[in-house]
Parts: C-alpha cells; sequence; structure tokens
C-alpha cells in the first residue's frame, strides 16, 4: 500500500454509460476518493457490485473487482472478507438490487456485522429496467408498473438496519460531495458494517425525488447535534416520517466485527501443496 | 452363515437408534470386521419408525442384503416392517416387561431381555440400548471388549462414571442371555480379526478429502442429506485456518462461497434437492467469472421437496444442464466412500484449474452408510494440490496488456486465463456475469463474444486431453454382458457380480465417475451384446447421456422407490434384464 496513491487510481479507462446527470457519478467519486483517504490502494480493495445501473459501478472503477448477479452483492462481499481479513472490501448496489430481491442478504450482513462497506445508491426507481417502482418508491410514485402508485409503505432501509442490529447506519447525497465523501470514509474506517444509503437521483425515470428535492429537504444531523453513539436518539432519527437526514445515525462504538467474534483472521489463499502433515490424524478419528 | 451377519435395531425417532447403531458397527470395526450399515429413516407406514441395520462379514460388505439376522425391536412395527427380511434363523431381542406383548412368528427365535430394568440396575433406564448391546454379543458370541471400547470412545468425554455405567449394561444384558437362554443352535460365533479399520460415510469422506485438499471455506444451508458435511466442517476446518458460515439460504451461500474464491481460497458449498435449484441462478456467474468453486450436490428424492431422506440419482440432468444460457463445468461423480474422498480432492484440483465450477454429484445412500475401510485407503500421502494458472506478483507482469492492465480473462490456447488475486501488484481486474472482454469489462462486440464463449469451452476440450477421464472396471472384462452405472450402486454391483456367477451369468461392470466430460465408452458397448444402464431415477438419466453418445439403444434398470439397491434384488433384475429385448 503506497502513500502516493490518488483517488484517479481507482478509475477505469472505462466511460460511464450513465445519463448525463445521474447521481451515481457523484457516488462513485465520492467512494474512489473515501477508500484512497483511507489507505488503501486498487491492489488490496475489492469491490463487489450489484445489478441495475448502480451496480455498473464496479466496471467504472479499477480494483479487485466482482460483478455479480442481481441481489447477491453482499454474500458475495461477505465472501471475500472471509477469505481475506487483510483486504478492504466494498460492497455497492441499487435500492431494488439491495433492498428487494436482496432484502433477505441485507438482514442477514447487517447482523453479521462483517468488516466491510455497504453502499445503496437510492434513486427510489429502478433505473436500468427503465422506470419501474422500487421498494422505496413511494407508495403514490406513479411507474410503469404502477400507474397508481405502489399503493405500500416504502421500505425504510435504516430502520431495518437499526433492527438487524447495524452497528453503523449513515445516508448521504450524492450532490453534497464533501459530506458523501466524508460519510463512506467513516463506514470504511467503522469495525464492523458499515452502512451507507445514498440519495443518488435518476433524472431519467424518477422526477419526484430529485436533487432540488433533496437540496431542498435534507437536514444534516451535524447541524442538528446528533449523538450517533445514542442507540435512542438514533432510532428517533431513522423513524422520523417528517425528515430526511444525511450524516451517520449510529455508530455502535463496541462494535465487534465477525471476523474478531469468530477469529476469522487468516489468509485463507494461502494453502500448502499437498495435504498437511498430520492429516492422517483425521481418518484416525474414524477408528 | 455365521461369517455374514445382518443386525439392526429400530424403534421410534428419539428412542437412540442412531447412535446405539453406531457403537455397535464401531465395536464391529475395531474387531477388525468390516461394516457396511444403512438406516431407515421413514418407512411406508406414516410415524417415527426408525432403523439402523449393519452388515459386518470378515470378508469386505459393500452393500445391503435381504437378510435380517438379529434384529433389536424396540416396538412392534420394528418387527412388523422387518417381516420379509426375518428368516427362521433370525433372533428377536425385545422387552417383555414393556406394555407391548411382542409378536413374534413362531419359527424365529424371540429373546426377552428385561432392557430397562437392566438398565436402571447399571445406573438408569437411558441405557437399555446398551443392554441390548450385551445381549446381541451373548448371541453372537461377539467379545464384549470390542464394545467395551466402543462405548469408551463414545462417552469416554462424559466421564468414567458414565463409561463404567455402560459396560455394566452392557454385562448385565450379556449375562441375562448367558443364563436363560441357549443359542448355540443359531450357531453364531463372530469371528475376529486383527485388522485395523476406520469406519465412516461417504459426507465425511467428502468432508475429510475438503480438508486434505486445502478447502479453507465453507458456506452453506442446512438440508438432509447435505448438513453432515457442514457438520463435519464445523469444528474441524477451523484448526486450518478456515471457517465455516452458515448462511440465510443457498442463494447466499454459493455467492459467499464464490466471494471466498475470488478472494483466492479453496472454497465449497454443498446441498441437495431444494437447494441446488435455488444455487443453479449463480451456475453461470462461477463459469463466467471463471472463479473456481466447487459445488456438492448429495441427490435425494426429488422434484420439489419429494423424500427428504430417501434416495435417488435423480439430479445429473441438473448438474449437465442447469443454468440459463451455456456453461462449462465439470461433474464429477464418486462411485464409493473412498472415492467421495479422492473425488473431492480431484474437484478442487479441477476447479482451480480449469477455473470453473465443478459439481461432486453424490447421493443420499453413499451419505449414510457407514463403511469400514483400510485408512490407508485414504492415504494423505497421495494427495496433491493443484493451484492451477494462479499467478503471484512476478508473473503478473506477463499478462498485463500495453496499458498495464491485466488481461484476467486472456484468451488463450488452452481456454484458461491467469488468475489473480487480491494483493497481488497490478493484478486487480473486474470480473463479472456479464459478456466482457479480456481485461473483464462489459462487451457486446461480436467476435470477442465468440472468442471468450470459445476459450471458456476450451477449457473442455483441453481438460479432455490432459486429466484421466477413466472408469472404473469389475467382473469379467471379456463378459458378452455389459453393467454401466453411476454414484453408489457401484458396491451393490460389485457384490451382485458374486451371485451372478453362481448363476453362470457373466458381467463386466463399468462404473463411471465422471459424468462431465466422462469416458467414451463406444469400443465397450459396441464390444458387448448386452448393454444395461442401472441407476435410482425413473427416467433413467444417465441411459439418455449414453445413448446419446453412441447412438445405440442401451437396456435400463431403474430403481426409484427411494431404497438403494441391494446386492441380490440387483443380480436378479440383471438376470431378467439380459433375456429382455433390446428396446427399438
Ligand atoms: C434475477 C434478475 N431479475 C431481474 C433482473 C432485471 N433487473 C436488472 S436491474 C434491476 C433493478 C435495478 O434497480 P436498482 O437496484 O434500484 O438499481 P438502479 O438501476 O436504479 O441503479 C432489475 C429488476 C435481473 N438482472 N436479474
Ligand atoms: S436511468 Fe437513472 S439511474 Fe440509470 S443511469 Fe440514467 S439517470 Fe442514472
Amino acid at each position: 500500500m503506497s502513500s502516493d496513491v490518488r483517488f484517479t487510481d481507482f478509475k477505469s479507462d472505462k466511460q460511464p454509460t450513465w445519463c448525463p446527470g445521474c447521481g451515481d457519478f457523484g457516488t462513485m467519486n465520492g467512494m474512489m476518493k473515501a477508500l484512497a483517504n483511507t489507505g488503501n490502494d486498487p491492489d488490496n480493495t475489492f469491490v463487489v457490485a450489484g445489478i441495475g445501473c448502480s451496480g455498473k459501478i464496479g466496471t467504472y472503477m479499477h480494483s479487485y473487482a466482482l460483478h455479480g448477479v442481481h441481489g447477491r452483492a453482499l454474500p458475495v462481499g461477505t465472501g471475500v472478507k472471509m477469505a481475506r481479513p487483510d483486504i478492504e472490501v466494498m460492497v455497492a448496489g441499487g435500492d431494488g438490487d439491495g433492498y428487494s430481491i436482496g432484502a433477505g442478504h441485507f438482514v442477514h450482513a447487517v447482523r453479521r456485522n462483517v468488516d466491510m462497506s455497504y453502499v445503496v445508491m437510492d434513486n427510489r426507481i429502478y433505473g436500468l429496467t427503465k422506470g419501474q417502482a422500487s421498494p422505496t418508491s413511494r407508495s403514490d410514485f406513479e411507474t410503469s408498473t404502477t400507474p397508481e402508485g405502489p399503493k405500500q409503505p416504502p421500505v425504510n432501509p435504516l430502520a431495518l438496519a437499526l433492527a438487524s442490529g447495524a452497528t453503523f447506519i449513515a445516508q448521504s447525497f450524492a450532490s453534497d460531495a464533501l459530506r458523501h465523501q466524508e460519510i463512506v470514509q467513516e463506514a470504511i474506517e467503522h469495525d464492523g458494517f458499515g452502512f451507507v444509503n445514498v440519495f443518488s437521483p435518476c433524472v431519467t425515470f424518477n422526477d419526484v425525488d430529485t436533487y432540488d428535492y433533496f437540496r431542498d429537504t435534507l437536514v444534516d444531523l451535524e447541524e442538528e447535534d446528533h449523538d450517533p453513539t445514542d442507540y435512542e436518539a438514533a432510532k428517533q432519527v431513522v423513524l422520523d416520517s417528517e425528515k430526511e437526514y444525511q450524516g451517520v445515525m449510529y455508530r455502535d462504538e463496541t462494535s465487534v466485527p465477525y471476523h474478531e467474534q469468530h477469529g476469522v483472521t487468516e489468509d485463507m489463499s494461502d494453502i500448502p501443496d499437498e495435504a498437511p502433515d498430520d492429516a492422517m490424524d483425521l481418518v484416525r478419528e474414524f477408528y | 452363515m455365521a461369517e455374514d451377519l445382518n443386525w439392526a435395531i429400530g424403534g421410534e425417532a428419539g428412542d437412540g437408534i442412531d447412535s446405539t447403531g453406531k457403537i455397535f458397527a464401531q465395536a464391529l470395526s475395531r474387531a477388525g470386521r468390516h461394516v457396511f450399515t444403512s438406516k431407515d429413516f421413514a418407512s411406508r407406514i406414516r410415524g417415527g419408525y426408525t432403523a439402523y441395520k449393519i452388515r459386518t462379514s470378515v470378508e469386505d460388505v459393500q452393500s445391503v442384503v435381504d437378510r435380517l439376522d438379529i434384529l433389536v425391536a424396540l416396538t412392534q412395527r420394528t418387527i412388523d416392517e422387518n417381516l420379509d427380511e426375518l428368516h427362521e434363523g433370525s433372533a428377536i431381542i425385545y422387552d417383555g416387561e414393556r406394555s407391548w406383548e411382542a409378536e413374534i412368528p413362531d419359527e424365529m427365535t424371540a429373546v426377552d431381555v428385561p432392557l430397562k430394568s437392566l438398565a436402571e440396575d447399571a445406573g438408569g433406564a437411558i441405557m437399555r440400548n446398551i443392554v441390548a448391546l450385551g445381549a446381541a454379543c451373548e448371541i453372537t458370541g461377539f467379545d464384549v471388549e470390542y464394545l467395551d471400547e466402543a462405548l469408551e470412545k463414545r462417552f469416554g468425554g462424559k466421564g468414567s462414571k458414565i463409561v463404567e455405567n455402560n459396560k455394566e449394561a452392557a454385562r448385565l444384558g450379556q449375562e441375562h442371555v448367558e443364563e436363560n437362554y441357549d443359542l448355540d443352535h443359531l450357531g453364531y460365533n463372530l469371528e475376529t480379526t486383527d485388522e485395523d479399520y476406520v469406519l465412516l460415510n461417504g459426507n465425511e469422506a467428502i468432508g475429510m478429502g475438503a480438508l486434505a485438499a486445502g478447502c479453507r471455506f465453507y458456506a452453506g444451508y442446512p438440508i438432509t442429506p447435505a448438513t453432515t458435511i457442514m457438520e463435519y466442517l464445523t469444528g474441524r476446518i477451523e484448526d486450518y485456518g478456515g471457517h465455516v458460515v452458515q448462511a440465510e439460504d443457498e442463494l447466499s451461500a454459493i455467492n459467499m462461497a464464490l466471494g471466498a474464491a475470488r478472494g483466492g481460497a479453496r472454497a465449497m458449498t454443498a446441498t441437495s434437492g431444494a437447494g441446488i435449484d435455488l444455487m443453479t441462478e449463480t451456475f453461470g456467474l462461477v463459469a463466467t467469472s471463471e472463479t473456481p468453486l466447487v459445488i456438492t450436490d448429495v441427490q435425494r428424492s426429488g422434484p420439489s421437496t419429494g423424500m427428504p431422506t430417501k434416495q435417488e440419482q435423480g439430479d445429473l440432468n441438473m448438474a449437465l444442464y442447469g443454468g440459463h444460457g451455456e456453461v462449462p463445468r465439470f461433474i464429477v461423480a464418486p462411485t464409493s466412500i473412498t472415492e467421495c474422498f479422492w473425488k473431492t480432492v480431484e474437484a478442487f484440483n479441477l476447479a482451480e484449474k480449469y477455473q470453473t465450477p465443478v459439481f461432486l454429484v453424490s447421493d443420499l445412500a453413499m451419505s449414510v452408510t457407514e463403511q469400514t475401510f483400510p485408512p490407508e485407503a485414504f492415504d494423505m500421502d497421495e494427495v496433491e494440490i493443484d493451484r492451477g494458472k494462479l499467478v503471484d506478483e512476478d508473473e503478473v507482469d506477463e499478462w498485463l496488456d500495453a496499458q498495464g492492465r491485466f488481461r484476467a480473462h486472456a484468451v488463450t490456447e488452452d481456454g484458461v486465463s491467469p488468475r489473480s488475486i487480491p494483493g497481488a501488484t497490478d493484478g486487480a481486474h473486474m470480473s463479472t456475469g456479464l459478456e466482457h472482454d479480456e481485461l473483464g469489462r462489459r462487451t457486446e462486440d461480436e467476435d470477442e463474444r465468440v472468442q471468450q464463449v470459445d476459450k471458456r469451452n476450451r477449457k473442455v476440450e483441453t481438460a479432455k486431453e490432459q486429466e484421466d477421464w477413466d472408469y472404473r472396471e469389475f467382473g469379467d472384462p471379456d463378459a458378452d454382458n455389459l453393467v454401466i452405472s453411476w454414484g453408489s450402486n457401484e458396491g451393490a454391483l460389485v457384490e451382485a457380480l458374486g451371485y451372478l456367477e453362481e448363476e453362470d451369468v457373466d458381467v463386466r461392470v463399468i462404473s463411471v465417475p465422471y459424468i462431465f466430460p466422462r469416458p467414451d465408452l463406444g469400443e465397450e458397448i459396441e464390444a458387448a451384446d448386452d448393454v444395461v444402464v442401472v441407476e435410482c431415477n425413473a427416467t433413467g438419466q444417465f441411459a439418455d447421456v449414453i445413448e446419446h453418445d453412441v447412438l445405440t439403444r442401451v437396456k435400463r434398470i431403474n430403481k426409484y422407490t427411494g431404497v438403494r439397491f441391494k446386492a441380490d434384488e440387483l443380480a436378479e433384475e440383471i438376470t431378467d434384464k439380459l433375456t429382455e429385448e433390446v428396446p427399438a
């Protein structure tokens, strides 16, 4: 790991095919800067991407990476981190990817508290499949598959995370570049599962949850005197139906990541070229 | 008959049937006798009937037969369920003091042992099955010292008092029979030998193979009959710096294993039935991202939830064709418990050498059957680990393009690209389930698409040339009758040869451990007058594949009752089949 890593080292030479103005540009920039600022380089970083416009992020970044199947990015990230506690693992995807098809995995990744970060680009719509309702779409949000709105309340990913035993919960906004980057950085530095829900507007299919909307309404927790280590305060913030916040909602300072609890500390890629010396003991167990 | 003894204990689920059976099996194994066990979990009638059966001989035994010599019956149901297999010389141990009045056919020998009261005399009713084991020792003339050894092994961890009580229970059972019965007419006198054997089942052999091969990460979701692989690895893999995760479902399990493999670990997942369906989603990703992964399917009766505790070999088509699109894969199917070990080792090597999923397809019968082997059958010195084209820091340089980017999916002659894992400087790259170029970047370019598809498929061609895809062979190599089998049927077939010989039926048996690629059986089939394919499924999935390969019709023996083939039954069926017309 060299100290002269620049965030552009995390950039691939593939030009993004995102729509001009898509929030994912800002989200990605912040992620790359956060990785560089926390002392990582592409050769010790593994990025797992979901499926969706958001999931394309793996292609535009440069690091060890896997772009998997829809909704399963978290299990892949979990596997990488368990095999390689020495490697920085970041998982990224969309709200559909993470809270719909992948919702089950989300709950379990949260409670496992594997030491990795999870960045969800929440645009409250399915972008890649061209504008269907997502689990975070408002109940009256009209889309091609919900002409009168989904008529069901949106998933609250922050509350879901808190209820599942999260040790780090944050929310950021793609266009507030500095804050977004700081928040992702904190997620990386957190000892455990660092979850960041990023408002990353879809300029093509969502004309409700726009840049202007978030710019006008988003409340920064830094200005609210919020103490992220206070669980009760965190509860109030994540369940607040009146306001939307950016910042770190909850941080459990006593968090013990999975690998420490389970003693998973070895580099599992390092295996001998023959059966271990004492392997016959495995057989003798069956005497 | 004194040599080849069939013993069973049966009762309600929860009666400790399994552990009692296992203790006796271990005692016999310690005494240098061969052991082959089988289990009835559920039965034709509803309810909790369960039985543990042991066949034991000083000669090698590889199959179950339709005969039961000594039965410990904890319920009437146990007797009723096994009437077909009981015979005149059978002895039935039961507890006459219990509330049920045992109905035992006159011609059989009823051995009434007050199991419960004797167990209480020894220190607790819980040991009533051990009293029965003591009684069984007396009936069979089996040295109770070996039973003592097995009890020490089983209860040693719980303190010497428990061990002594159990030994006492066995002794009381033995004495009761000695004092009250004269059973010389049954003629049992179980011989012992100086041989050292180990006793294990197929899933344990797979787990052991995984550890020997350097598997460090296992993720799974509990399902019968695959779970015991996970249970075996849990608590042992840590000794080698590895870890087992019980995932939230099979989708997660296979993706975790894939992640660990991307991290450079040797990784495996295992499942059965409904779980393999879920894992199918990720088959293509594993193959396309060129990730080495061992996916084990311990088959059970399907479809859907089918018969979870019953035998079947119904997933061959799933392994061959599961997943959308066209995906290169290897399918290895162990044919015996020792092969469960060796094929697991081989599966890990194939996965890394060719950077593609390897299906290890086993079945329920093999997974629950315990069998004795000389420990050398699992000689760890023979284990070789080949990590394929895993490139280190220095070698990475050879695979960079003009811009210094690592060509992780480089189009090579043998179809296998270099592989770098996290941490290797300059080896950073992206892999994806999307079609991609040499750098792993998405492409829809026609040429690149074709190059990548061909490249991946070329692995199979390369492997066909470089690896040994041979079969195992038994019986008379020059016989006109050829029987082909895959999976756990091998043992029963080998024994069936003995019966067939008595009938003067010459048979050559070919047992195939590779489903894809598989040995070319064209010549063998051509040379035979009659070809019969034996498998535990209704439609003959392997027979279909063989017919397709050689463009010749074969005869089929299919069993899909949920119960594995028995040697004597198989011999009869083969004889019948050989006289049948070849299907048009
Ligand atoms: C199993 C499966 N089902 C459906 C799809 C189609 N699909 C691709 S992306 C997507 C939704 C993406 O939504 P989101 O995660 O919100 O990402 P966005 O495109 O908005 O960034 C769907 C349903 C798929 N790729 N795989
Ligand atoms: S469709 Fe929406 S989410 Fe997708 S790239 Fe365009 S703006 Fe971004």
